[in-house]
């Protein structure tokens, strides 16, 4: 339906007294070449009898205008609802082929440490790939290329978090700003509830709560992540396109820890709360999520 | 807009008792295209308030007012207020204040002058908008009647009568005349019945309309904007005669055409020629290239926790749906398993099941003291350390 309603010819456009007879340039639509049975319309006077009133082309061409646009409409419908089905199993069988991963990942580390302890030897694990990196102290009094760095992080606000992909440059930057952040390495449950629960995508410069996996195709659809298992899948296995899915990843903010910090002044190591805990951080991130 | 387009207004002929002019029964002439130019109310009011302040007379106090006096003050000291007194004695007036405003016989504050800005200088052009906008504005009738004037009984607007009306002598015949086009009941309105009847301005015609009130006659060349718009109100009654109104086009000229009277003079264009919005809008050229218009609007909805809420999880991962169940169900039948496994184990044992046990636990010993049959010997050798 249109904004207005379609002109109608009024008899209350005429001027009251008045006899000018005026060429509207309307009316120049209608001439007089048209067959009259197409553009008449029939009203009924109170007495029954049939009366030929003239419905402006005008109107008529908009009911065309408007059943092309349901057409239109209802075929889009059409094929969003196709595409929808066919990517719900595609996600699906993703999800499982996720979770099988997951789990054989998590098998495989228990076999190798006990072949490793039979055999009387020591399975270390290789070096974490991934980081989550927590912001605890304000703002006031920094050093200026500290705040730099941390701005750098997206580390604007105190219990801002992270993800991070661990080599040497970000290794650098971490060390510059210790004092001010705890980090460590996160493991999938942990990756999997900081993005369910507190996970929003930047979208046009906009904080996006992910609340379908529609907006997160929109972000990264061209990077084949078109669902929060991909992303998950994405982020902890820091997959080739890590950059552009932490990136969409607004930073997440956390609240307080429940139960507290031990002490922001002092490393880990010194019975504080600031560096590297690496994998306390899981239990950090339980009471901050 | 071609000239050819202009609607034709006819002109009322008058009763033929007046005149012998039998011959013309109803002529028509062109709308002119003042009539048409566009009606700017605003325009209207700023030419009018500074055009009536151009026939003000000057008024002043008279410069010497409260100054006729030697007053001065008594200085401080005497009990009493410092304002300049009138020397001298023997009258009431000596020792009375004098000079100030605040004073009895002082002169006032700010004593007016007579070289006071009293006229005021408008624009040939603007003055010229408002007279055209006053003009069209009166051939309207529903401004005329918006003014107050009684036209309802008017079969025309612009009312234009024939030229005979010039040569009416008597006011009776005048009131005639008017009663026969039905401008009457307008002049009737006593207090606010003002009928303009701009004509050619002879002597004839003003002699014998004049002395009905609220009737004022005007020389169509010298068309006044004050009689034209009241007040700074557009939609005075109007009668034209019809050379007068022939006039007008050679007067004001046209939206191209240059008048011939004022030199150089163009009437004015509108910013909009087509001022109907609803019409526009709904009109073929605009809706063919229009949007279909969004009826649902998506608003952002509360975030639920898909770690919380089913439904919400399953939206953004279908799995969960079976995986939870497999967690359910494994969570369920190892529950089970340690359950049979406890009652296994706090069921006393039965005689054949204590003997089997006994007895395997037998051939297990044989085993391991007959060092060849001694099948996992390597790990006894690591935690022992004896060899074979």
């Amino acid at each position: 339906m249109s904004c207005f309603d379609p002109v109608k010819w009024d008899p209350s456009w005429h001027r009251p007294c008045s006899s000018i007879h005026e060429e509207l340039p309307g009316n120049c639509l209608t001439g007089p070449g048209k067959r009259p049975a197409r553009n008449q319309g029939h009203s009924y006077l109170g007495m029954g009898e049939e009366v030929m009133v003239a419905v402006p082309e005008s109107v008529l061409k908009k009911q065309k205008r408007e059943e092309e646009w349901e057409m239109a409409k209802k075929q889009e419908l059409a094929a969003t609802k196709k595409k929808n089905a066919e990517n719900r199993k595609l996600i699906f069988n993703r999800a499982k082929q996720y979770a099988k991963e997951y789990e054989e990942q998590g098998k495989q580390l228990v076999q190798l440490k006990r072949e490793a302890r039979l055999k009387g030897g020591f399975y270390v694990d290789p070096e974490a790939k991934l980081l989550f990196i927590i912001r605890i102290r304000g703002i006031n009094a920094m050093h200026p290329k500290t705040r730099s760095i941390l701005q750098l992080l997206r580390l604007r606000q105190i219990f801002n978090g992270v993800f991070l992909k661990v080599n040497k440059a970000t290794v650098n930057m971490l060390h510059r700003v210790e004092p001010y952040v705890t980090f460590g390495y996160p493991n999938l449950k942990s990756v999997r509830e900081l993005i369910y629960k507190r996970g929003f995508g930047k979208l046009t410069q906009q904080r996006i709560p992910l609340t379908d996996n529609s907006i997160i195709e929109q972000g990264l659809g061209k990077h084949g992540i078109i669902c929060v298992e991909d992303l998950i899948h994405e982020i902890i296995t820091v997959g080739p396109h890590f950059k552009e899915a932490n990136n969409f990843l607004w930073p997440f903010q956390l609240k307080a820890p429940l139960g507290g910090l031990k002490k922001k002044r002092n490393h880990y190591v010194e019975g504080g709360d600031a560096g590297n805990r690496e994998n306390y951080i899981n239990e950090l991130i339980r009471r901050m999520n | 807009m071609a000239a050819a387009a202009r609607p034709l207004v006819s002109v009322q002929p008058l009763p033929a008792s007046l005149n012998d002019m039998a011959t013309d029964h109803v002529t028509t002439v062109a709308l002119p295209d003042v009539m048409k130019a566009s009606i700017r109310p605003d325009i209207v009011n700023f030419v009018h308030s500074n055009i009536s302040k151009n026939s003000r007379q000057p008024y002043a106090v008279s410069k010497k007012a409260g100054h006729q006096t030697s007053a001065e003050s008594w200085g401080t000291g005497r009990a009493v207020s410092r304002i300049p007194r009138v020397s001298g004695g023997g009258t009431h007036r000596a020792g009375q204040g004098a000079f100030g405003n605040m004073c009895r016989g002082g002169r006032m504050f700010a004593p007016t002058k007579t070289w006071r800005r009293w006229h005021r200088k408008v624009n040939v052009n603007q003055k010229r908008y408002a007279v055209v906008s006053a003009i069209a504005a009166s051939s309207i009738p529903s401004l005329v009647m918006a003014r107050g004037h009684r036209v309802e009984s008017v079969p025309e607007m612009p009312l234009v009568i024939s030229d005979s009306a010039e040569s009416i002598e008597k006011t009776s015949t005048a009131i005639k005349v008017l009663k026969e086009i039905g401008a009457y009941p307008d002049a009737e309105k006593a207090k606010d019945s003002h009928a303009i009847r701009p004509g050619k301005g002879k002597n004839e015609e003003q002699e014998a309309f004049r002395n009905i009130p609220g009737v004022e006659v005007a020389n169509v060349e010298r068309l006044n904007l004050l009689k034209l718009a009241p007040g700074g109100h557009l939609g005075r009654f109007v009668i034209w005669t019809k050379s007068a109104i022939e006039k007008l086009d050679s007067i004001y000229g046209s939206f191209e055409k240059c008048s011939e009277k004022k030199k150089g003079y163009v009437l004015p264009r509108s910013k909009m020629v087509n001022a109907d919005l609803a019409r526009i809008i709904n009109s073929d050229e605009v809706q063919s290239v229009v949007k279909p218009i969004k009826k649902e609007i998506k608003r952002a909805s509360l975030k639920k926790n898909p770690l919380k809420n089913l439904n919400v999880m399953l939206k953004l991962n279908p799995y969960a749906k079976t995986a939870r169940r497999m967690a359910l169900l494994a969570e369920a039948e190892r529950v089970k398993s340690k359950k049979e496994k406890l009652d296994k184990k706090r069921k006393p044992v039965s005689k054949e099941e204590l003997a089997a046990a006994k007895a395997a636990g037998k051939a297990w010993y044989k085993t391991m003291i007959s060092d060849s049959d001694y099948t996992e010997f390597d790990n006894f050798t690591k935690w022992l350390g004896v060899s074979q």
